[in-house]
Formats: structure tokens, C-alpha cells, sequence
């Protein structure tokens, strides 16, 4: 039985729309595995030495302990809201005659062979085996990281389970956020009783048994979850929500744009992967605070306005890049109502451009920095609104990859709409603001005429929009046959 | 109103729908039926302009709908769930296509008001997306949304299918009074003969992409229809 779920499981994976793609999408995804890989690869082995040089006379493998607490929790972040639960694929399996029994372990069993669990090996087998050749005690180091392997994997079950079910997500973020406030107010941290405790492991082996106990924990209660909610009406078909009808007519006031614009906030807020991807663009205003914090950068006036561009740009680069796949759905309904493309279109760009002032608006704080830093910012962000904007909905014309709407982001195939074309059409909204800005910056040495040509670069796409639009309206519809047949596909 | 000149698709060297000529007057109720890929959903596809044609064009209301965008605003179509938006309840769908369509919510209302009976109070006030109704219901939805507005041409693709009987014989009502005004054009298809003899004055059979019987419908069409299926 164990065979045939693991063929089942092989096609599932070498049929795949990812194996499908096109080369260059392959290798962009390759490329970016392996950088991971390589990243935590060299970790592993690094940190070892790392550490013991910054500070010699502490012991390299506590301090890794230490700050173990941190990884932990932001893996658990980074999987809510990455992380694809295997549950739906079962589904054709449950009036076979295979026991439930079965069934459920499998299932649980193959979510352990995700992405996420596999990366923390890069980095725990290099580190064991740097810690073998210092002489650390053999039996105590192995268990140590059989012990790792059982947190990462109870990481992935506490993933399932907050995922599903309500109650744990709130006891678990309760106790989270309290660990986490009590630290930041140094009323009392916990990440040194976790380091020590982790250390422990290694010095009093059954210690190790704790660990044990919290995987077989949160494996029974998924376990249990799943056995209770083996049926189409339980967790595994998607949960019915009463709904709250939104009033949205305030938005009347853009005619023939409004129920567009109503229907896209709609779009937004009642679909999971359009909700995590604007979740996201909010992270992108906190982008410059890498840059503009770090020294290095303080002469290097040609990386600014690119950081400006991703400050304000987040909704650009995340919502706008998918455009028009976010309607991949019901595209054919699209292109059959009365609808002109124009107005489609306009409804997009005006979003994109309220996306943008909002961005603006909260990189404000950035005056921190500088008043210098903020023009550059406020610049770039003019820059978006009136060509980077276009730019975007241009590179629109060539996405061919459906968006099930309704369906979280797996880590690693979120690159689907990559292909060649789209790499070249998201060059120039990186490049152009760092020509536009950097020339005239060099030529008059002053940074005021830098973000003045970036404003009127971007005002100068305001003004010919009619234009704009009509040249991109004429592309869409040339493309429009392909669309269609590309959305129609289900992968 | 509709007028096919020497339409054909291909896809990859092979030819899965090649019509010499079909006049559909102003009011008719038209069928269309066939085995599987027969070339119905093709046919209409194209007539909606979601296929480009290989050769040949389509004619409705004198406007190639290949060429201009201007049919749109008569025309409406319900083909399958790719034209429901999965995310709005019911009543927000009917008001989305009918701003779209020049309707307000007034209007919108006036006309559903008029389906309560094949709604069956499992459509309105459900406090449900459509993507969680169920296939039937969907369709319901579906079907309803293409009368919005005042459409001359309605395209239909299987609209029985998945629907309960009552709401099957509610259907064939409604069609049925929708072509008697001789305003308004109604194409369906259908695999179900009977449906298609009772809703449709006339009836076209497709067969590999070929028209191969052009009927009137009258008493002995059934019988004629179930003759060439059989056969």
C-alpha cells in the first residue's frame, strides 16, 4: 500500500506543472534552491569557526544554541504563511478501500518532506560534523542533532495545526506574543533557558527525550485532527465562512472604473494568496531600513533610488506583476462581458497608484534617515505611480500562468510566472530609476536634481497616459487568444 | 442576427469544426447538439470571440466579432464556471455584470425578482461565495446573469446539465419565453434531445465538426434525432 501512495506521489511530483515549465523558469528555480541550499550550507559549516574567531573564549556551540530559539520562530512565521498543507490530494483516496488509518500517517508523513524540512539539514549535518572533528563527544553531539530534526520537524506539525484550526493559533500566538513582549521589555527572556536547555542535550542525554515527547505530541494531535476530519465536509474540504456583504459604492464616484475597483478589493480580501501577497508588500516599505542603517551604502547614491523604488513599489512588484492573473479564473467572462480592455486596465493602474501614495505616505518616517534619503524615496515613489506602473501592466501582456486565487503560495513554485520574458520586462522598472536618478545626479552633483527628474519622469508618464494606455490596450488584445487558452489550462 | 461563413478551427493539422453556413434570424431559439467534441463549446467559443477562428468569420448583428468589440454589448453567454467570480455572493455577481451592463441595482433587483420561483430560495440572501455553492446552484447563478442588462443574443451551453428536474422544467420555460417576443436570440446546446426539441424551433446537429442535419423542429424530430444518435 506504502508503494503505491509513494508512486502516486512520484507522478504527482515529476508531472507537476513546476517540472513542466519552461528551462529557463526550471533553472531560475534551481538557482534559487541552491543559493538557499549553499546559504545554509556554508552556515553549517561556518559558524562553527565564525563565532570561535569574533569571540574565542566562548564555547561556538552554546552561542549557536542560544540564538536556536530565534531560527525556530521565524521558520514557524515563514511557514504559515509559505508552507503548502498536503491535505486536498487525499481527497480521491477516501472512498477506496485503503484504511483511514493509513491514509492519515501518509499524509502527515509526506507533509515531513517539504522544502521547509529539508533546508534545516544544509545546515544541521555540516554542523554536527564540524563539531565531531573539534572533539565534541560523539554520542551527545548525534543525539543533539537527532533532537534538532525532532524540533524541526514538530515546527512543521505545529505549521498543520495552526493552519487549521483557530484554537491553536490563538494559544499559540498568545504564547508566543508573550515570550516575545516579556523579552523586548526585558522583563524576563526565555531564549537563554531554551539555549541552555538545547545545550543540555548534549551533556545530559535525556534531555533529549523532551524534544521527543513534543514531536510525538504534536504528531498525535494532528493525527487526531485529521482522523476526526476525514471527510469532505471536515478539514479537508475548505471551511464555508458566512459572509459579510461589503458596501463599496463610496467608490462610485470612479464611473466606469468602480466595479472594477470594487471587485478587485473584493479580489483582495476574500482570497488567501491575494491577501498574502499584499501582506507582503508592507514588508517592502521596511526595506530601506537594511540599507539606509548600514554605513556602506552612505556614498553609493546609485543604489538609493533602487531602494526607494522597492519602499514604495511592494504593491507594484507583488500584485501588479500578476496582473491580469489575478481575473485568470473567470478571464473568459472578462473578455466576453461588455467590458473595454481600456477601462480593465485603468482600473489596475489606479490601484496600483493609490498602492503607491499609501507606500509613500508610510515611508514618511524615513525622514529619520534624512531629509535627502526621503526625497529619494518620495522620487522613486513618483517614479512608480507614472511609469514603473505601466511598465508592470506591459509586462502583464506576457503572463500566462493562472493564479487559483483561493489557494496559498508553495514555497518555491510561487516563481511560476517567471519565464524570460518577464525577467526582461522586470529589469527596466529596477533599472530605469537608477538612470533617471544617477545622470543627472552626476552631472549637476546634486541629489535635488536627481529626485526632480525622477518626479517629472514619472509625471511625464501621467501625462501620456492616454497614449501609454493605448499601445498597452493594443498588445493585450493580440495576446488575448493566448491568455485565454493559457488560463484555461488547469495544472 | 448571426450569420457563420466558412468557419473552421484547427489545432495542430487537425480540423475540429469546419461550417460552410448558418443563418440564425433575429428571435430564434437555436439548438445545438452533438456527441462529445462534436464541436459545440468550439462554436460557441468562437462566437464569443474566446478562439480566433482558422478561416471564416461570424457575423452578429452585421459586426465581425473578431474584429470589433462592439457585439458585446448585446450579447451575453454562460459557457461554464469560468464565467462566475468564485469570490462575490450571488447578488453581488448580478449587480457586478449589471453595472457592466448599464444596470443598476434597481434594475438588477426587478429582473431577479422575476426568478424567484427558478432560484428556489437557494440563490439570494444565501450569505455564501459562489465558489462554495454547489454545481447546480452555480449554474442557476450563471444562467440568470446572462439575462441582465437586455441582451439580443444569449449563448448557452448546456444550461441543463447539473440542474435538479424541477429547475430543468423551470428552464425550459423561461427559454421558451424568452424567444417568444422574437426579440431576443437564444442559442443552447445540449446532450439531451428531448430539452432541446421542446426549447428549440430549430435545431442544428453537429458530428465531428461537420453540420450534418439542419431541422425545423416539429412533432417527428425527436424521433429523427434519437434515429441518427442511435444509428
Amino acid at each position: 500500500m506504502v508503494k503505491k501512495f509513494l508512486s502516486l506521489q512520484w507522478r504527482q511530483f515529476s508531472r507537476s506543472a513546476a517540472f513542466q515549465q519552461k528551462l529557463i523558469a526550471k533553472i531560475f528555480i534551481g538557482l534559487i534552491a541552491l543559493y538557499f541550499i549553499g546559504v545554509f550550507t556554508l552556515m553549517g559549516i561556518g559558524a562553527f569557526y565564525g563565532i570561535k574567531k569574533v569571540s574565542p573564549d566562548m564555547d561556538p556551540f552554546i552561542s549557536v544554541n542560544n540564538v536556536l530559539v530565534y531560527w525556530v520562530l521565524v521558520d514557524l512565521v515563514l511557514r504559515f504563511f509559505m508552507q503548502q498543507l498536503p491535505v486536498l490530494d487525499i481527497k480521491p483516496l477516501l472512498i477506496l478501500p485503503i484504511k483511514k488509518r493509513i491514509s492519515v500517517n501518509f499524509l502527515l508523513a509526506k507533509g515531513l518532506f517539504s522544502f521547509f524540512n529539508v533546508l534545516p539539514l544544509f545546515f544541521y549535518v555540516p554542523f554536527t560534523i564540524v563539531l565531531l572533528i573539534n572533539g565534541y563527544d560523539v554520542s551527545g553531539t548525534l543525539l543533539w542533532f537527532v533532537a534538532m530534526l525532532l524540533i524541526t520537524c514538530s515546527t512543521n506539525f505545529v505549521n498543520f495545526l495552526i493552519n487549521k484550526n483557530n484554537t491553536y493559533f490563538a494559544l499559540i500566538l498568545g504564547v508566543l506574543a508573550t515570550f516575545v513582549l516579556l523579552a523586548y521589555f526585558r522583563v524576563f527572556d526565555v531564549s537563554p533557558y531554551v539555549g541552555s536547555f538545547l545545550y543540555g542535550i548534549y551533556t545530559t542525554y535525556y534531555y533529549a527525550l523532551i524534544p521527543l515527547l513534543l514531536f510525538g505530541l504534536f504528531y498525535y494531535l494532528n493525527y487526531k485532527y485529521l482522523m476526526a476530519n476525514f471527510y469532505l465536509d471536515g478539514a479537508i474540504s475548505k471551511k464555508v465562512k458566512e459572509v459579510q456583504s461589503t458596501d463599496l459604492s463610496f467608490l462610485n464616484r470612479f464611473g466606469a472604473m468602480a466595479p472594477f475597483l470594487k471587485n478587485d478589493l473584493k479580489m483582495i480580501w476574500r482570497n488567501k494568496r491575494p491577501k498574502q501577497v499584499v501582506f507582503f508588500s508592507l514588508f517592502f516599505v521596511g526595506y530601506g531600513l537594511f540599507f539606509f542603517t548600514n554605513s556602506v551604502y552612505e556614498e553609493q547614491y546609485w543604489i538609493k533610488p533602487f531602494v526607494g523604488m522597492f519602499i514604495t513599489g511592494g504593491f507594484l512588484m507583488t500584485f501588479g506583476q500578476n496582473v491580469p492573473s489575478w481575473d485568470s479564473e473567470y478571464y473568459k467572462l472578462m473578455m466576453s462581458q461588455n467590458i473595454k480592455y481600456r477601462t480593465y486596465l485603468e482600473s489596475k493602474w489606479l490601484l496600483m497608484v493609490v498602492a503607491t501614495a499609501i507606500a509613500m505616505l508610510l515611508s514618511l518616517p524615513y525622514i529619520y534617515f534624512g531629509k535627502e534619503i526621503l526625497l529619494i524615496v518620495l522620487g522613486a515613489g513618483l517614479f512608480n505611480m507614472g511609469l514603473n506602473a505601466f511598465v508592470v501592466l506591459l509586462g502583464g501582456v506576457f503572463n500566462k500562468t493562472p493564479i487559483k486565487l483561493n489557494d496559498k503560495a508553495k514555497a518555491f513554485s510561487n516563481t511560476q510566472a517567471f519565464s524570460a520574458t518577464m525577467l526582461i520586462i522586470a529589469l527596466p522598472k529596477m533599472l530605469l530609476p537608477i538612470i533617471i536618478f544617477y545622470i543627472p545626479y552626476v552631472i549637476s552633483g546634486s541629489v535635488n536634481i536627481g529626485v526632480v527628474s525622477l518626479g517629472v519622469a514619472g509625471l511625464l508618464g501621467v501625462i501620456f497616459r492616454n497614449q501609454i494606455f493605448k499601445f498597452i490596450e493594443k498588445m493585450y488584445q493580440k495576446e488575448k487568444y493566448k491568455t485565454i487558452a493559457a488560463y484555461n489550462t488547469k495544472n | 442576427m448571426i450569420s457563420i461563413q466558412n468557419l473552421s478551427k484547427t489545432y495542430n493539422g487537425t480540423t475540429v469544426l469546419n461550417i460552410d453556413t448558418i443563418e440564425i434570424p433575429k428571435g430564434q431559439s437555436f439548438g445545438l447538439v452533438g456527441n462529445n467534441g462534436a464541436g459545440k463549446t468550439t462554436l460557441f467559443s468562437l462566437l464569443l470571440d474566446l478562439i480566433s477562428p482558422s478561416t471564416g468569420v461570424i457575423k452578429s448583428n452585421d459586426i465581425t466579432v473578431s474584429e470589433s468589440e462592439e457585439w458585446k454589448p448585446f450579447t451575453s453567454a454562460f459557457i461554464d464556471e469560468s464565467f462566475l467570480i468564485g469570490y462575490l455572493t450571488a447578488e453581488e455577481y448580478f449587480y457586478f455584470i449589471g453595472e457592466l451592463r448599464g444596470c443598476n441595482k434597481a434594475d438588477v433587483d426587478a429582473l431577479l425578482a422575476q426568478f424567484s420561483d427558478f432560484f428556489h430560495d437557494e440563490i439570494l440572501g444565501q450569505k455564501k461565495y459562489l465558489r462554495d455553492m454547489s454545481k447546480g446552484n452555480q449554474k442557476k447563478a450563471g444562467i440568470v446573469a446572462s439575462f441582465i442588462g437586455d441582451p439580443k443574443v444569449i449563448i448557452l451551453d448546456e444550461p441543463f446539465a447539473n440542474l435538479d428536474p424541477t429547475t430543468q422544467i423551470r428552464l425550459k420555460k423561461i427559454i421558451k419565453e424568452l424567444s417568444e417576443n422574437r426579440e431576443v436570440t437564444v442559442l443552447v446546446s445540449s446532450h439531451d434531445l428531448l430539452h432541446v426539441t421542446e426549447v428549440c424551433e430549430r435545431i442544428v446537429v453537429l458530428n465531428k465538426g461537420q453540420v450534418v442535419k439542419d431541422l425545423a423542429t416539429s412533432e417527428a424530430t425527436l424521433k429523427e434525432l434519437e434515429a441518427f444518435f442511435a444509428g
